[in-house]
């Protein structure tokens, strides 16, 4: 008899499933967990495919199952299995899904040597079940009497399907199995003989005669006396007597009747008993195509649908409505379940990798421990597929160049055993899955110069990067970092093939890490679900889609309305008070053709509140039209660069709808510099953030000038605009009343010689507020112009005026930068006369002056030079002697040559060469230098920055150029200094 | 001349201006008038935009742009539709030729002196009797629209 290959295909697939069952039961065993559940498993497993593929004339796997069954059984009543011989039984699990692919397997039933005492002695005491697999067995019994019992109902009312006497068979056969197990012997004779009896009829050539079947129903009434009286606990003798003349009765009765056909006797053993069918009951195998056809199928289901619902707009038929009404229902609800079909929880593949650490573990001598949280975390069919050898890989990869060896944890004061620890969970309509371990982590100098050997960068680019930027050139194509290609890892699937996979299926993956303490990997991967709630919008003429997960209100601002619900420009971008909190706005139209203007239109505005890792924006858009679910059709690559993109979709009337990627709008529009979570979700938003944080942004204004005037913005506090009648006197001085406080106003114009420009009562005036020494001030200009955002350094020119830091010698045209505080000096010299720090000081801090008896010596360090020159202005003008270096690497060097002592070195975070992290290690390290107070002053001031600073060394953590915190800080290190000293 | 049969190739032929230029037969997909171009902000100018071909989306790009000899035309009324990287692109012409069976050994690379707009598009050219046929290289076209993934390592 021969079997199709579909038969043989489902005996694959069973096998595989029982012997991952099996292989994780053991895996639990390993780790201590009950034994008789887990035994069971296992056995199972051996014994339905021995049983399933006897049947089936596989004859190899048959046998080899065979003996992992006796082998196995071995161990039944001993309680536990030893750590050599669950070795032997993964092994051998392997060794049958071998033979399952159709490999040649010669396998070593033997385990590995180990100190086992006598694993074969059996024990002859009673065995330990424990109480809940017994009631749990005992259940499983009493149901299949029940089966039985009406099995043998439909023979013996002339119901001789062959189901029917294989429903028998099937359930004599698993409660036959099951009793022995249990060591119940006389049940399962009991069984045995029930089977024994019915074989001759299984060829269907004759039917059971009634004095059989009479026998059996006795024979399943003595079964259901014995399982009760187990279940009280209460010796039966008397029934185990009965038991035995049954069963005796039946095997005569079977010899009586015996034909031909039931001369072999191993037949009854190859009925595969299936479990797995009572316990999953009303699941079916479906092969995937047919899914995917479905899901396809779907996805054009739904665009009709959506066709349907817009021609019933036009239409007044309340017959068709009510139509086009259910199939709306009815299609939303056949997709919803459509969708959980593909559905598969992420354990499925992490489940796995247990089984992965452990070989490994043992393979490289550590001690790796797997956690994986989030196993329940559902995925698409087929993306899990996709992300399952690049999760695999990474794994891998963090057992084999991640965990040290046990000595080299010991000797750095670690735990002995490592730990892995993948996480799943959603997030933004995504599922996250970390990886991360604490094993030695990554050297960023080690990456550098593997990059520049291996040509993959330039010293000059490697000189370059960022922190972020160089981790991800391990995803860098022909870039691995073992120094020896060793069995585990570094098989020629680089981490780079782990990226394009990744990015291949739109997920993302970054890597951080920090030497000596870890690595951790974070993948972003879609919930793909082709078909998604979004809302429809028009813009610039266009409509676009958003996903609904990303959006978080609709609001729609009356921009003629009351002064604090409508867009304000607050550093010359729009922003909205969202119920008391800043919402940054982006206007949809200017990001989409790379405008810079931000203005906004005097009618009704809507927003979009849309989620972002960096937080929540308000997008800016022309109109709002619809929700719809849309079905996500795939752009072409170079359509997914440009980011705002993540596809597109034919809406109701034909035409087509690019869907918006909110988190690369986000990134277009240059949000995230105060990150929510975290401050660099990808390298190419470090690279923006490195250059924005070197950049200086500028406020431009007019004055009654034809050169534009600018101050940098870090001084302004806000803006403000007022109307000239507001304006009232406090002696000559003239002012606002500016919330509970009085705002003093000053002219810009008058200070820099200017004429004033004419006004009438009711024209408004713009004010820049700017806050010194806790006190704020009005600087009066004719027009507030824009932002400027400039790398072009400062040049301090022929200037002689205080109240100007220099020039700025932008592309278009040159722009004067002014120094506000020295503008307010001058308007108020009775409060700033003595020294400009008293104030600022005393405001800020409280701190004590220390500052003035000697001149203390600063080194300043920062690479900017429109920086160097306003903190020494700064810092010069309370007194205090500056030396400058270009950079970290400079700074060492003077600190090493020059005989000066310095009281303290001031440094920027972001410099070439030598950052300024690296600096503070680098002090903090330095035998002679590691007392030196050590401040930093960095446009990054971030929290995660801040900590980092810290941890590097430094003191103090400043936001960069807020001169009165500067000075504060400054003081209050010296005298603590001093107090130390 | 030889005895042996000469090797031939199947073309789907289309103009842009007084130019003909070919697509390997087996890549074409079909062969339409214009549809309603939805176009896409941002994106380079040769992207003219993405039409809906019958419920599936096809990227529309203007081979004029693409080739840096002009910019749309008037005369622009059919678009090729072929498959790119599994992705559908429709390439839009003039007006279309006929599908012509040509020689191999008319075959000739692209003669160094084309501008290299156009070159780097270009398998070759065919000798035909009255004119030459410019194939179309759709490889190049495909690395054109799948810009290399390794921003980070600039």
């Amino acid at each position: 008899m021969s079997y199709s290959e579909q038969d043989l295909q489902e005996l694959k697939a069973e096998s595989l499933e029982l012997l991952d069952a099996a292989e994780k039961s053991l895996l639990a065993l390993d780790q201590g967990a009950d034994f008789s559940p887990n035994f069971d498993s296992v056995f199972r497993a051996f014994h339905n495919i021995k049983g399933a593929s006897g049947m089936m004339e596989q004859t190899r796997l048959e046998s080899h199952t065979h003996q992992l069954e006796s082998l196995l059984m071995e161990f039944k009543t001993k309680g536990s299995i030893p750590k050599n011989y669950l070795n032997l039984f993964l092994r051998g699990i392997d060794a049958s899904r071998a033979i399952l692919d159709g490999g040649e397997v010669s396998f070593n039933f033997n385990p590995d040597p180990a100190p086992l005492v006598n694993p074969f002695k059996k024990e002859t005491s009673e065995p330990v079940i424990p109480e809940s697999a017994l009631l749990e067995f005992l259940s499983e019994c009493e149901e299949i009497a029940e089966r039985i019992s009406k099995s043998l109902l439909n023979l013996e009312s002339g119901n001789h399907h062959p189901e029917t006497l294989n429903d028998f068979f099937r359930d004599a056969h698993s409660l036959k199995g099951s009793s022995y197990l249990f060591n119940f012997t006389k049940l399962g004779d009991l069984a045995h003989g029930m089977e024994s009896s019915l074989e001759p009829f299984r060829n269907g050539d004759s039917v059971p005669p009634k004095q059989i079947l009479d026998l059996l129903f006795q024979n399943v009434k003595c079964m259901e006396s014995m399982i009760g009286s187990l279940r009280s606990k209460l010796p039966a003798p008397e029934l185990e007597a009965l038991a035995s003349e049954l069963s005796g009765a039946l095997i005569r009765n079977e010899a009586a009747v015996a034909r031909s056909p039931a001369q072999n006797p191993g037949a009854a053993q190859s009925i595969p008993s299936k479990e797995k069918e009572t316990e999953g009951a009303g699941t079916i195998r479906v092969p995937v195509d047919l899914l995917d056809n479905l899901m396809t199928l779907m996805g054009e289901m739904v665009l009709v649908r959506n066709q349907v619902l817009q021609f019933s707009n036009q239409s007044e038929d309340p017959g068709f409505l009510s139509m086009s009404k259910r199939l709306n229902v009815v299609t939303s609800e056949i997709q919803g379940e459509m969708m959980k079909t593909r559905m598969q929880p992420i354990g499925n593949i992490t489940g796995k990798f247990t089984r992965v650490v452990r070989d490994l573990s043992q393979e490289l001598n550590k001690n790796i421990h797997l956690t994986t949280i989030g196993a329940e975390t559902e995925l698409d069919k087929s993306l899990l597929e996709a992300i399952k050898d690049p999760l695999t890989h990474i794994v891998r990869n963090s057992c084999d160049h991640g965990i040290e060896s046990p000595e080299a944890r010991r000797s750095s004061g670690k735990p002995e055993t490592g730990s892995i620890t993948i996480k799943a969970y959603h997030e933004g309509g995504q599922v996250v899955i970390d990886v991360q371990d604490d094993g030695k982590g990554l050297h960023p100098e080690v990456l550098l110069r593997k990059a520049t050997e291996k040509g993959i960068l330039t010293q000059a680019q490697a000189a370059k990067l960022t922190e972020k930027e160089t981790f991800n050139l391990i995803f860098a194509p022909g870039f691995s970092t073992a120094a020896a290609i060793t069995n585990v890892s570094g098989r020629g699937v680089g981490m780079d093939v782990v990226r394009t996979n990744i990015e291949r299926i739109g997920g993302t993956i970054e890597l951080s890490s920090k030497p000596g303490s870890g690595t951790a990997i974070k993948m972003r991967i879609p919930l793909t679900l082709a078909i998604v709630p979004a809302l429809t919008v028009k813009s610039g003429g266009s409509t676009y889609a958003i996903p609904q997960v990303k959006l978080e209100e609709l609001v729609r601002v009356d921009q003629s309305g009351a002064s604090n619900n409508r867009i304000e420009i607050l550093h010359g971008t729009p922003v909205y008070r969202l119920r008391g909190n800043i919402l940054p706005l982006l206007n949809l139209n200017s990001v989409l053709t790379r405008s810079a203007s931000n203005r906004v239109s005097q009618e009704n505005v809507n927003i979009a509140v849309l989620d972002s890792e960096q937080g929540s924006f308000g997008l800016i858009i022309d109109e709002v039209q619809d929700t719809a679910d849309i079905v996500v059709k795939p752009i072409n690559r170079l359509l997914k660069t440009l980011q705002v993109y993540s596809g597109a979709t034919i809406l109701g009337d034909g035409s087509v709808a690019l869907i918006l990627d909110v988190q690369g709008l986000a990134k277009a529009g240059k949000l995230g510099s105060r990150s929510r979570e975290n401050p660099e979700a990808n390298p190419m938003e470090a690279e923006a953030a490195r250059a924005r944080s070197e950049r200086q942004d500028f406020l431009l204004f007019g004055l009654s000038s034809p050169t534009k005037h600018a101050i940098p913005l870090s001084y302004v506090n806000r803006l403000e605009e007022f109307k000239c009648n507001a304006v009232e006197y406090s002696g000559t001085q003239r002012v606002i009343r500016y919330g509970s406080s009085i705002l003093p106003l000053i002219s810009a114009n008058r200070h820099l010689g200017y004429s004033e420009p004419s006004k009438d009562p009711g024209d408004p005036f713009s004010v820049i507020v700017i806050q010194r020494a806790g006190t704020t001030y009005g600087i009066e200009v004719n027009e507030i112009i824009d932002t400027l955002s400039t790398q072009e350094d400062l040049d301090p020119g022929l200037i002689s005026d205080s109240c100007i830091f220099g020039n700025l010698n932008t592309k278009e045209e040159l722009v004067v930068v002014l120094d506000p505080f020295e503008i307010i000096s001058r308007e108020f010299p009775q409060f700033f006369k003595k020294s400009s720090t008293d104030e600022d000081n005393t405001a800020q801090t409280g701190g004590d002056r220390t500052i003035t008896n000697r001149p203390l010596k600063i080194l300043l360090v920062e690479d900017t030079a429109f920086f160097r020159k306003a903190i020494r202005i700064v810092l010069e003008k309370s007194g205090i002697e500056v030396h400058a270096a270009n950079d970290g690497q400079d700074a060492i060097e003077i600190l090493n040559k020059r005989n000066t002592i310095f009281d303290m070195v001031i440094s920027d975070i972001e410099m070439p060469r030598m950052n300024g992290f690296q600096l503070a290690e680098a002090i903090r390290q330095h035998p002679e230098h590691r007392r030196l107070p050590l401040l930093a002053v960095s446009s990054r001031a971030d929290r995660d920055y801040m900590m980092e600073g810290k941890k590097a060394g430094f003191d103090i953590y400043l936001e960069k150029l807020k001169p009165n915190l500067l000075l504060g800080a400054i003081s209050e290190l010296t005298s603590k200094n001093r107090s130390a000293a | 001349m030889s005895g042996a049969p000469t090797l031939t190739e199947q073309f789907t032929t289309f103009y842009i201006g007084p130019d003909l230029f070919g697509i390997e037969v087996m890549k074409t997909q079909e062969v339409t008038g214009t549809h309603p171009i939805m176009p896409v902000p941002l994106a380079p100018d040769f992207v003219r935009g993405l039409i809906n071909l019958r419920g599936q989306i096809a990227t529309a790009l203007g081979l004029r742009e693409l080739f840096g000899t002009g910019t749309p035309d008037p005369a622009e009324q059919m678009s090729v539709v072929c498959k790119v990287d599994g992705n559908l692109v429709s390439l839009i012409v003039d007006s279309i030729g006929d599908v012509v069976e040509v020689a191999r050994d008319r075959f000739e690379m692209p003669p160094e002196t084309l501008p290299p707009g156009i070159k780097r598009f270009v398998k070759g050219v065919y000798k035909m009797n009255q004119e030459f046929l410019t194939i179309i290289d759709l490889d190049s076209v495909s690395r054109e629209l799948s810009p290399a993934l390794d921003a980070s390592t600039h």
